[in-house]
């Protein structure tokens, strides 16, 4: 075990200056995905497979090119955790029959989306869980099937104009919680994080990095086509997401959810909404004020009992 | 037939320009054909859309490789040789340009002997960006000279209505008035004949042997292969870094932006490495002493020009 305390990244001074994912890739100018993607990968490093389901980032390894410095392998938006599994099989193999040495062994990362993880893919992943598979799971979270032009998921927020909520309320349903369906699996690990609070998700990357068992990590990526914002807005409204209390920062290990940042004074939920066109319905032409409070709400009463 | 070719960038409005140009001739009594076309890029990389209209039917299909109209939304995708804004196009051609710069500059630099019409680039600011669709489809309704100023409101009504009043409002003022810039050229797009498939010649293919898998299989044995992209391409704003400014921080620039494009030296200066920045702007927004700028990159390349003259 692990805690912060034995982190190499006690201070902001200690993140990669330089950076191993390549450039040059077709993620859209500004996308938060891409951003925590290659913050994790400085700590990852290029030991590593990465197992991809359909979405955005499967475009980052489009023949002959790949950001990836190791293997990818492609599979069906529902099986990436399965894929994983064959490829961990695989290495096992080649370790157990001293065809590889230890040291070249290499940590199995399944990459996908909110689509993928909350939904599609949620009984693949399950099952891996309940395999132990050892394995890191990143899914960038930019709530919505970003790829195919932002149709809500299940991890699309309430009231949210997604291309399949339309109309004045938006997404009549709510963003599920993944952290704790994911948690109740009892894995090794359970981490959210988001790229606009580097040192955080660099130390529980390298938590997760040093640990075995199925590591799960949920990323909020900003996404600027997606939730229609300039680009260049990506990190203020990343951070607005922690600081109104939107996006818990936590961490699950051992059977206990422990949060990494409590907000102290949260910002009102009002702020992060305002900034996005998905929510530009909510004050515009007329403000409205009743889901406008019911999503505060909600906030509120997540954070109400929350002490650690 | 008109076959009318949209250039512009992902996120600049230009498949909204071809649906509201698309259902204005519709609304004129044509057949229509509309189409976008993107490829795995997003927001930022080059992107395409069609309209074709005629009074009969419309049997052609596929992107228009001789268009009778060109729009191109923003005139730094015209030296982009994957943007393909020239392809196809001959003395018949009329090319619609958002630029600054007078269309003879334009004539002279493509050696284009057809008609060249410039739209001014309004503002700096991204956040008018989204009206350019909304702009050069009102322009290219004059051009055609088919299509009423009626017709053409209709179509922005309809096709932008979800959004709202306001967003209706300001788009059909912007298309209305560069369709009234445009009065003295109304008409001078002209059609141009069907294609017959008998006419069709097949592209230069290239035959491939059948090779086995171990051979033909699409791996990449290189790392990080991507950097051969250049997505400094997409930019239109340069982030430029101040260096009296900067008081090296380490890592606010570099762990922030997206692409990975800042590393810090030894010595804790960052360096932007401009072959790879997309232009998002999360730096200039992000650096706390705002030691970085943002330039056009158009100004950004004329200085980089004059520099090395000098
Ligand atoms: C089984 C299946 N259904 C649909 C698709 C089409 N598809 C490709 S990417 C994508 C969106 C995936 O959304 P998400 O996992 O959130 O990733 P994002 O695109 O947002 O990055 C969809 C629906 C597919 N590839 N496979
Ligand atoms: S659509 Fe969103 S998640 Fe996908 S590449 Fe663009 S910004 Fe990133
Ligand atoms: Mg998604």
């Amino acid at each position: 075990m692990t805690d912060t305390a034995e982190t190499i990244f006690k201070r902001l001074r200690d993140l990669p200056s330089t950076h191993l994912l390549g450039t040059g890739t077709p993620m859209c100018a500004g996308c938060g995905g891409l951003q925590a993607l290659h913050q994790i990968y400085d700590i990852i490093g290029e030991k590593s497979v990465f197992i991809n389901a359909a979405g955005c980032m499967t475009l980052l390894s489009v023949f002959p090119f790949t950001p990836f410095r190791g293997s990818w392998l492609y599979t069906a938006m529902a099986s990436a955790p399965a894929g994983a599994q064959g490829v961990r099989d695989a290495l096992d193999i080649l370790l157990q029959q001293q065809r590889i040495a230890a040291e070249e062994d290499m940590e199995v990362v399944v990459l996908t989306g909110d689509g993928a993880a909350y939904g599609m893919g949620l009984s693949s992943t399950s099952g891996a869980m309940e395999r132990d598979l050892d394995f890191l799971y990143i899914c960038y979270d930019n709530e919505g099937y970003g790829n195919t032009g932002q149709q809500y998921s299940g991890a699309t927020p309430h009231a949210a104009l997604t291309s399949t909520s339309k109309g004045p309320r938006g997404f009549s349903g709510f963003k599920k919680d993944l952290f704790s369906i994911w948690a109740a699996h009892e894995p090794a690990y359970v981490a959210t994080v988001i790229g606009t609070e580097p040192l955080d998700l660099a130390r529980k990357i390298d938590k997760a990095r040093n640990m075995t068992g199925p590591r799960m990590i949920i990323a909020l990526a900003p996404c600027p086509t997606g939730w229609d914002y300039d680009p260049k807005q990506s990190v203020d409204i990343g951070k607005l997401a922690v600081r109104t209390g939107i996006w818990p920062l936590k961490e699950y290990e051992n059977g206990k959810v422990v949060h990494t940042k409590i907000p102290k004074q949260r910002k009102p939920v009002e702020e992060y909404l305002q900034c996005q066109g998905r929510f530009r319905h909510l004050f515009e032409p007329q403000r409205n004020d009743e889901l406008i409070d019911a999503l505060q709400a909600k906030v509120d009463s997540y954070w109400r009992d929350i002490t650690e | 037939m008109y076959r009318i070719r949209f250039h512009g960038r992902g996120g600049q409005g230009m498949k909204t320009a071809s649906r509201i140009l698309g259902t204005a001739f519709f609304l004129e009594g044509y057949e229509v054909q509309d189409a976008p076309r993107y490829g795995a890029e997003r927001r930022g990389a080059p992107i395409f859309a069609y309209v074709r209209a005629d009074h009969a039917a419309i049997n052609e299909r596929g992107i228009i490789q001789h268009p009778d109209l060109v729009i191109v939304a923003d005139d730094s995708l015209v030296p982009v040789a994957g943007a393909g804004v020239v392809t196809g196009i001959d003395a018949h051609t009329v090319l619609l340009i958002n630029s600054d710069e007078p269309p003879e500059l334009w004539k002279q630099r493509l050696n284009f002997a057809g008609q060249v019409f410039t739209l001014p680039v309004e503002t700096e600011d991204r956040a008018e960006l989204r009206f350019i669709g909304a702009t050069c489809s009102g322009a290219a309704a004059r051009l055609l000279g088919v299509i009423t100023r009626a017709s053409l409101s209709q179509a922005i009504t309809e096709e932008l209505q979800a959004l709202g009043d306001a967003v209706v409002d300001k788009n059909l003022a912007k298309a209305l008035t560069a369709y009234d810039l445009m009065e003295a050229h109304r008409g001078c797009v002209g059609t141009s004949s069907k294609v017959s498939a008998t006419d069709y010649q097949n592209p230069a293919w290239v035959n491939l042997p059948f090779d086995d898998a171990r051979i033909a299989a699409p791996a990449i044995h290189a790392a990080a292969t991507s950097v051969q992209v250049n997505t400094g391409l997409w930019r239109t704003l340069r982030p430029v870094i101040d260096y009296e400014l900067c008081n090296k921080c380490w890592w606010i620039c570099s762990s922030f932006c997206p692409d990975g494009a800042i590393d810090v030296d030894d010595k804790g200066v960052p360096h932007i490495d401009y072959d790879h920045c997309k232009g998002c702007m999360v730096c200039v927004a992000q650096c706390p002493p705002h030691a970085i700028a943002s330039v056009p990159e158009q100004e950004a390349q004329a200085q980089d020009a004059a520099g090395e003259v000098t």
